[in-house]
């Protein structure tokens, strides 16, 4: 293929066609239409609701959309953030595509540090994939945000807060790992002999740095005791997102290298196969003993509680299903398949226990005497539990169509899923 | 000046003026559960005897606010008198302090985009003069009374130092500044319409933990 070079990168000559219209694209479109379907209904409920305050009912006493307004204020169920539940899918998904990305990052980083021939020949494919994972998590987290007021983050920082410290992290994170993509796919062996075992440490600083904040980040809200008394949230999310981030490298060699790495492929699904099952059995070891610290009221409602079916379910499709699928070593691959859709499904379900089992347990309880009714006319709550919006679960599915079409581009103009070379 | 309000929530009598009052005093929107105070109902029975208890309540403008902490904006403030401030041009909506209050006191204003809280009226009375609050003003039991914790001879102050009280959610380590007043008589009723975790406090006791607070925040 014919290639153009710039600052030593070679980039491949494709027309806009092969660039923009290829099978994967075309998918990504299609998931990144439905996103942006979720993301126009998202901005409609936020920024185009009728809403009034007491001045606009004294002020304009006549107007018919005050009296709209009023109507929907009594009995609408506009405004997409609940009181009850402020953190709900978007946090899910921004969690887990963030936290997988970087595992798989952490994880090449890792394995070029530690040798590992195989992982070192597919780094570049793997890390494009997990900063592809990266920024499909920012995009859903973008949603979630009012992007309108996103200047203040740098015109009047608060750099104790979690959610502040993720700005200069990404900042230098995002750079970070295009540079060390930069390196891998300009074949620097110089400067990847000299260089790249500090760039692999810093990476492996930066990663563990990004994994502490996003502790931190859920650690400050003092009142949610599932998230304040999980011991060790560093550990559990970088223990959980090895787990995800490795069943996700097993299905992108599938799909990737499956015909491209000849004998090499058996040999590597077998390592991200062992691999996964040390991670496995970390989670394992963790959740076993994990809830025995946690406060006994968030405790309850998730083992014992409306919870509990998603829990057990978690278990079983991220650890008990998996390591028995993936236990003994098949000649068929299909089982290893299986075991890392279970574990991404799994992995997934997790995470939505975490961020929405902290809100389980109602603050509405003052008084220490039962809860209290959020809205004039509900009912009391012992528990909260809420089905994501039909616009939260598309912006989801639009992440993936951006994790999908940042990949694919840059693998058709860098072709990161074919460099061999280390 | 260290900001606070005193409840006698036994006077309520869930006549929801407060809630009204300060609707249209600040200007807050429109919506049963959009809601700056509020009052909550409490029904249960001793010894087969029915009782339904009223609990008004707002934001409770702690000293160790976890809601100020986790705001990455500045957004969530101190304001003079230690007041717990929300500025809506500034909130993100990341709605991390609507996680971090262990009071459920904010909401999501759907007509400025933003995080919307009590205030205790700063902005909309006190710096215009007023002494009271919108829901203390307008309360026709005298429930609330508003006042400044630094001013020993201050009305509050001098009914705290009276008065048996007790603070919401004290594991928290929040240090609230909503003192409900502790009834002077059926006292055995009044225990039994609280929590069994609720510690009462005298002003002895519970001064020291203010004054812990402050110097804690003034560190930091």
């Amino acid at each position: 293929m014919k290639k153009y070079e710039i600052a030593g990168i070679e980039i491949n000559a494709v027309s806009i066609s092969e660039l923009l219209f290829n099978k994967t694209m075309l998918l990504a479109y299609f998931l990144l239409a439905l996103g942006f379907y979720g993301v126009w209904e998202v901005f409609a409920e936020r920024y185009f609701l009728l809403t009034a305050n007491a001045f606009d009912a004294g002020l304009n006493p006549g107007s018919t959309e005050v009296a709209e307004a009023m109507k929907e204020a009594v009995f609408g169920a506009g405004g997409e953030v609940k009181r009850e539940q402020p953190w709900t899918l978007y946090i899910v998904n921004y969690m887990y595509m963030i936290y997988s990305g970087s595992a798989i990052i952490f994880f090449v980083a890792l394995s070029e540090i530690f040798n590992v021939k195989l992982i070192q020949k597919t780094a570049a494919g793997f890390i494009t994939f997990g900063l592809a994972m990266v920024f499909g998590g920012l995009f859903t987290i973008a949603v979630d945000l009012n992007i309108l007021h996103m200047h203040w983050m740098f015109l009047t920082p608060n750099i104790r807060a979690g959610m502040w410290l993720m700005l200069p992290l990404y900042t230098v994170y995002i750079p970070f790992v295009l540079f060390e993509i930069y390196l891998l796919i300009t074949n620097r062996h110089d400067w990847a002999k000299k260089v790249a075992y500090g760039i692999l440490l810093l990476s492996i600083v930066i990663d563990l740095i990004e994994y502490y904040i996003q502790a931190k980040l859920f650690n400050m809200n003092t009142a949610r005791h599932l998230w304040t008394t999980y011991p060790m949230l560093t550990l559990y999310f970088i223990v959980s997102a090895f787990v995800a981030a490795i069943a996700i490298m097993i299905l992108y060699s599938y799909f990737t290298h499956r015909r491209s790495l000849g004998d090499d492929f058996h040999a590597l699904i077998t390592f991200l196969r062992k691999s996964s099952l040390y991670v496995i059995a970390l989670l394992a070891m963790y959740e076993a003993s994990a809830y025995l610290f946690i406060d006994k009221e968030w405790g309850a409602i998730i083992l014992f509680g409306e919870y509990k079916i998603y829990f057990y379910a978690y278990l079983f499709l991220a650890v008990g299903l998996p390591f028995i699928l993936e236990f003994k070593e098949h000649s068929n691959n299909l089982w290893i398949i299986l075991g890392s859709l279970s574990v991404i499904v799994g992995t997934y379900l997790g995470r939505y226990i975490f961020v929405y089992g902290g809100n389980a347990y109602p603050m509405s309880n003052r008084f220490g005497m039962g809860f209290e009714k959020y809205g004039e006319y509900e009912q009391a709550k012992e528990f909260i539990f809420f089905s994501p919006h039909s616009s939260e679960i598309l912006v989801v599915v639009g992440s993936l169509g951006v994790v999908l079409a940042v990949y694919k581009i840059l693998d058709t103009l860098f072709s990161v899923s074919k460099i061999r070379e280390h | 000046m260290n900001y606070a309000m005193a409840l006698d929530y036994q006077n309520c009598i869930n006549c929801k003026a407060c809630e009204v009052a300060c609707k249209e005093q600040n200007g807050v929107q429109l919506g049963a559960d959009k809601q700056r105070i509020w009052v909550s109902t409490y029904e249960n029975s001793i010894f087969g005897n029915p009782f339904v208890a009223f609990h008004p309540s707002q934001c409770n403008h702690c000293i160790d606010a976890p809601c100020v902490s986790v705001c990455p904006t500045g957004a969530s403030y101190f304001a003079e008198g230690g007041l717990v401030m929300a500025d809506k041009d500034k909130c993100i909506l990341c709605k991390g302090c609507m996680e971090a209050c262990p009071y459920d006191a904010r909401f999501v204003d759907d007509k400025y985009v933003a995080v919307d809280k009590c205030t205790f009226c700063y902005d909309t009375r006190i710096t215009k003069g007023e002494t009271t609050t919108a829901c203390q003003a307008t309360c026709p039991t005298k429930v609330r009374l508003f006042g400044d914790l630094d001013d020993e001879k201050g009305e509050l102050v001098q009914l705290l130092k009276k008065r048996k009280f007790f603070v919401l959610k004290e594991n928290e380590g929040t240090v609230p500044k909503l003192f409900y007043l502790f009834p002077e008589r059926d006292t055995g009723f009044a225990e039994n319409s609280i929590g069994k975790e609720t510690t009462i406090h005298t002003w002895e006791s519970y001064k020291p933990v203010i004054d812990r607070a402050i110097a804690k925040r003034r560190k930091s």
